[in-house]
């Protein structure tokens, strides 16, 4: 057990989707070296209940001959790849062969989904429903490689969930979005299942006190089945046998109308961001989006003369990357906060597949906390030593993960700093600002082969998830 | 192990060391590429007045097929420093094992065979078109010569064929060729060039050839070549982004032959199933086909779609069959094929994703030792296109006719067995996109790899002819009452 610094507090391993019940500040002023024992018992405790019980897991058990956990090391094997997520046959999505589907699934959940109803359903949409009454809380990935991965969260994790989310924000902007709501900007889709954007439902919504007071650029969201068959439909398009593929023409019709909506995207976000600038002139508000978003209005509201003002104890909170924008001014974060007028911005660093975000500290390191185990593995797989400074593709364990195995190797290649020397105060594992895809490519990129295994492009994703949701 | 490599432009009968303009490239490997700047080397490169192919042109047919078949004499591995650089530079910067890569440079001198090269030209564009204007039998006012043009190559590199053939049918046209070395095998056309300039540098043949080493995707060099004033015609191999880039110059005057990547497939009949030695004959035949060159061509099976039903006792044959396959590829002579040098993680990782899912695939083997992903249900694995390694998907369908779904332009060869289905699919197949239908019956390896192999010379390749297509077909249309006798015009 830890060997435990603080005297007034040391993380239990019962529950550690307590730890935060306090606020996110006494776990900040604890060393991970000091609490990796406990997180190492929660682990232990979750590989037990777990491989028995999630049957891809249990497989991957087997396959790797894992029989206990009692190191790190020890569970490194039994990382999910994001493939993992998505392993189930697209063809199940095409023919919307529900049973099928849900019995991929559930495979990946203690849940019994084997009990679900699942008469009537005719979309992927109406079974992410579905699956939501029964008390899922399914999340899919912006599919722009083709194909949606399915993350099984469920109602379980909701409240320790919703506790990590809320205090990120907390440490990454100061507000407590429980006490304190505000008029919320969002310029992307509204509800849905995707992870980035049921999060925004679930726990944004309320921040901003209701519904009515979460303004977005679109009031719909792309339905996961256009998501999910936009390459499929785009092949059987070319052929001219979009309609053999059986699909409800409300979803055709969908689909027509978000191309179309993407097209119009830049001048729709302008256009939107200088509406509410007049609306909510004078008043608070917290602006989310991603950076992209955020650069591209500033530009063309610079060119414009329309500049914004807000009252003071506005905010921005943005995340998401600079995937897919090119040319970003340097010191872009200046550049927008100046543009709006808003001195506070807030960061938190997090992925789909890892329950807790981690926020940016005044040093503008993402500060990882302790319900997440971080690993950084080398080009060639080999766990980095967690010591020093080490870049690496990072893997985790989010101990929130109940009902899923909550290993994970993600493709982000970070810098995590071990030493907890950061000048903010704050003590954890720290990741440094520049976050990247971790890249297979080596050397020269116009290496030429015959032979056509390149990944399919797809124009129609490539148009519609444009910048519109940070993955 | 060196690290640096010089690369020289071959400039038409000249050898440009890379000196003080020389420029570095990181190639693939850990290798370093030091070549001349190709932006200072343009005019070396292309062919600015057309009139300058005179020479080649006055060239008779056969003095240049004794020119190459004398080069070819000294295209052995053993004896030519140039081919020893150029193989233990393919050897790092490719995909091929040691022993296929030195089969496949040993094969080299074949390429240069003199009755090969003939029957080749003859059958194709035809010796005389080359060498003089043939009239019409029907109109012989009019006369129809195939005359030599400038041409633009981005070869591929997967396998060093790509730069000889390159040549072969550079010199056989009568056409001056500039070709762009790929990264994956950046310097066989400059050996095999650095060889025939020993011969004799001032060979008409050796005036129209330039090689050299540029970045893809380089602006300035594509915006410098590409021009119908430089290039007449451009054949570009591989992947998208070579010629996505190309397309951005390319006008009116400049004719493309894109030879798109391509994605090959084998069918195999429910005859396999029925007994062990069909059993064991199919998949010998499609570990032939799938793990020849480890995989790396694109003549290479990746899907195999076999004639059955789903039923667990169907499956169980499937993935019987599939063991086979993995075993069968285990015992191919290892100048065709062997265990990959490393595993290719991103593959690996989809093998081990979808083997957790009993109920969708079944997976054995793995992308060092080759491997098979069965799918249980009639559909291919939705990683189909990076198949690679010797890793292949087998899928069952119940009526092989529904594999034409799956056929387009990119599917270049399919592997039939047994027999019997070649009638039964053949012009469905060949009007999906199909572009060539090959046997794997016998299960001899070596056997079945040279049935896949021998052709006749001149065969269409892609489903195009790019002998025929690299040529100028002119015609001269001369007064009705000038017409020339056929026996004058023949001479």
């Amino acid at each position: 057990m830890a060997d435990v610094s603080q005297e007034t507090f040391a993380l239990s391993p019962e529950q550690p989707g307590n730890w935060l019940d306090d606020g996110y500040e006494r776990l900040f002023q604890l060393s991970w070296r000091d609490y990796q024992d406990v997180q190492l018992a929660v682990l232990k405790r979750r590989f037990e209940e777990l491989s028995t019980s999630v049957a891809a897991l249990e497989k991957l058990v087997k396959r790797e001959g894992v029989t206990s956990v009692n190191s790190f090391e020890d569970a490194l094997p039994l990382l999910f790849d994001h493939r993992v997520y998505k392993s189930y046959p697209l063809s199940l999505i095409e023919k919307r062969d529900f049973p099928k589907l849900t019995g991929w699934l559930n495979r990946l959940t203690t849940h019994d989904l084997g009990a679900m109803d699942l008469a009537g359903l005719t979309t992927i949409e109406e079974w992410l429903d579905r699956l939501d009454a029964f008390g899922m809380l399914i999340g899919h990935s912006t599919g722009t490689t083709g194909k949606l991965s399915f993350l099984p969260r469920s109602g379980t994790e909701r409240r320790s969930w919703q506790m990590a989310y809320q205090e990120a924000s907390r440490a990454a902007t100061g507000i407590d979005s429980r006490s304190d709501t505000v008029e919320t900007f969002f310029p992307g889709y509204r509800g849905g299942h995707h992870m980035m954007l049921k999060m925004l439902w679930l726990f944004d919504v309320p921040a901003a006190g209701g519904p009515e007071h979460f303004h977005t650029l679109y009031p719909t969201h792309v339905p996961a089945d256009l998501s999910s068959l936009a390459g499929r439909m785009q092949s059987a398009e070319d052929r001219g046998e979009l309609a053999k593929l059986g699909l409800d023409p409300a979803l055709l019709k969908a689909r027509e109308e978000m191309i179309a909506q993407a097209k119009r995207r830049d001048q729709d976000v302008e256009a939107w961001f200088f509406k509410l600038f007049e609306q909510f002139r004078g008043k608070r508000v917290k602006i989310g989006g991603t950076f992209s978003d955020l650069i591209r209005t500033a530009r063309s509201g610079i060119e414009k003369g329309l500049k914004p003002e807000f009252a003071p104890g506005s905010f921005i909170s943005t995340g998401g990357g600079m995937k897919g924008f090119k040319d970003a001014p340097e010191d872009w974060e200046g550049y927008i906060k100046d543009y709006f007028g808003i001195e506070k911005l807030g960061m938190v660093y997090g992925m789909s597949e890892g329950m807790p975000n981690h926020p940016r500290c005044s040093q503008k390191n993402f500060h990882i906390l302790p319900q997440t185990i971080p690993f950084l593995f080398d080009r060639d797989m080999k766990l980095l030593p967690r010591e020093g400074v080490q870049t690496g593709r990072l893997a985790i364990f989010d101990l929130l993960a109940e009902t899923y195995w909550g290993g994970f190797i993600s493709g982000d290649q970070v810098t995590i700093d071990w030493e907890e020397n950061c000048g903010c105060g704050w003590k954890g594992p720290t990741v440094g600002p520049v976050i990247s895809r971790f890249a297979e490519m080596e050397g020269g990129d116009d290496k030429i082969s015959c032979a056509g295994t390149a990944q399919a492009y797809n124009d129609f994703m490539d148009f519609v998830s444009q910048g519109l949701a940070p993955s | 192990m060196t690290n640096t490599y010089r690369i020289p432009i071959i400039a038409r009968g000249r050898i440009i060391e890379p000196g003080e303009d020389v420029v570095e490239y990181q190639g693939r490997g850990g290798a370093t590429f030091l070549t001349p700047d190709p932006h200072k080397h343009v005019h070396d490169l292309v062919l600015g007045n057309p009139v300058l192919l005179q020479d080649l042109q006055q060239t008779p047919t056969r003095d240049i097929i004794d020119f190459l078949a004398e080069a070819g004499k000294r295209l052995h591995i053993d004896d030519n420093p140039y081919l020893q650089e150029s193989f233990a530079l393919a050897l790092r910067a490719g995909g091929l094992a040691e022993p296929i890569l030195r089969g496949v440079y040993e094969d080299l001198p074949l390429l240069f065979d003199p009755d090969a090269m003939f029957a080749q030209i003859d059958s194709t564009i035809g010796v005389d078109y080359l060498d003089g204007w043939v009239p019409s039998p029907t109109g012989p006012h009019c006369r129809v010569r195939a005359v030599g043009t400038r041409q633009l190559h981005i070869t591929a590199g997967n396998v060093p064929v790509v730069a000889a053939l390159t040549i072969v049918r550079g010199a056989l046209t009568k056409s001056d060729i500039l070709i762009k070395s790929p990264s994956n095998d950046p310097l066989t056309a400059n050996a095999i060039m650095r060889t025939l300039l020993e011969l004799d540098a001032g060979h008409p043949v050796c005036k129209h050839i330039a090689v050299a080493y540029w970045k893809g995707g380089d602006e300035f060099m594509d915006s410098q070549i590409v021009r119908t004033s430089r290039i007449d015609k451009i054949t570009a191999w591989g992947g998208m982004s070579s010629v996505k880039h190309i397309q951005k110059f390319l006008t009116p005057g400049i004719d493309l032959t894109a030879l798109n990547p391509k994605f090959s497939m084998s069918v195999i009949g429910k005859e396999a199933l029925e007994s062990e030695a069909a059993m064991d004959e199919a998949a010998t035949g499609l570990a032939v086909i799938a793990g020849f060159y480890n995989q790396t061509a694109c003549v290479n099976t990746r899907l195999v779609y076999v004639e059955s039903e789903t039923d667990d006792a169907s499956l169980d044959k499937l993935a019987e069959l599939g063991r086979k396959v993995v075993a069968a590829f285990q015992r191919l002579p290892e100048t065709l094929s062997t265990p990959a040098k490393a595993a290719n993680a991103d593959l690996e990782a989809e093998l081990e994703a979808v083997a957790l899912e009993d109920d969708f695939y079944t997976v054995e083997g793995n992308t060092v030792t080759g491997g098979v992903v069965v799918s249980r249900f009639p559909d291919r694995v939705d990683f189909y296109d990076q198949l690679n390694n010797r890793v292949v998907n087998i899928v069952p369908v119940a009526d092989l006719l529904d594999v034409v779904k799956w056929c387009d332009d990119t599917t270049q060869t399919v592997g039939i067995y047994p027999e019997r289905l070649r009638d039964h699919l053949l012009d469905a197949f060949a009007l999906a996109g199909v572009q060539r239908l090959v046997p794997l019956q016998g299960g001899d390896p070596m056997q079945i790899y040279r049935d896949i192999h021998a052709m006749p010379p001149g065969m269409p390749h892609d489903g195009i002819e790019p002998l025929r297509r690299n040529v100028r077909w002119v015609i001269d249309h001369r007064p009705l009452t000038e017409a020339v006798p056929l026996s004058i015009a023949a001479e």
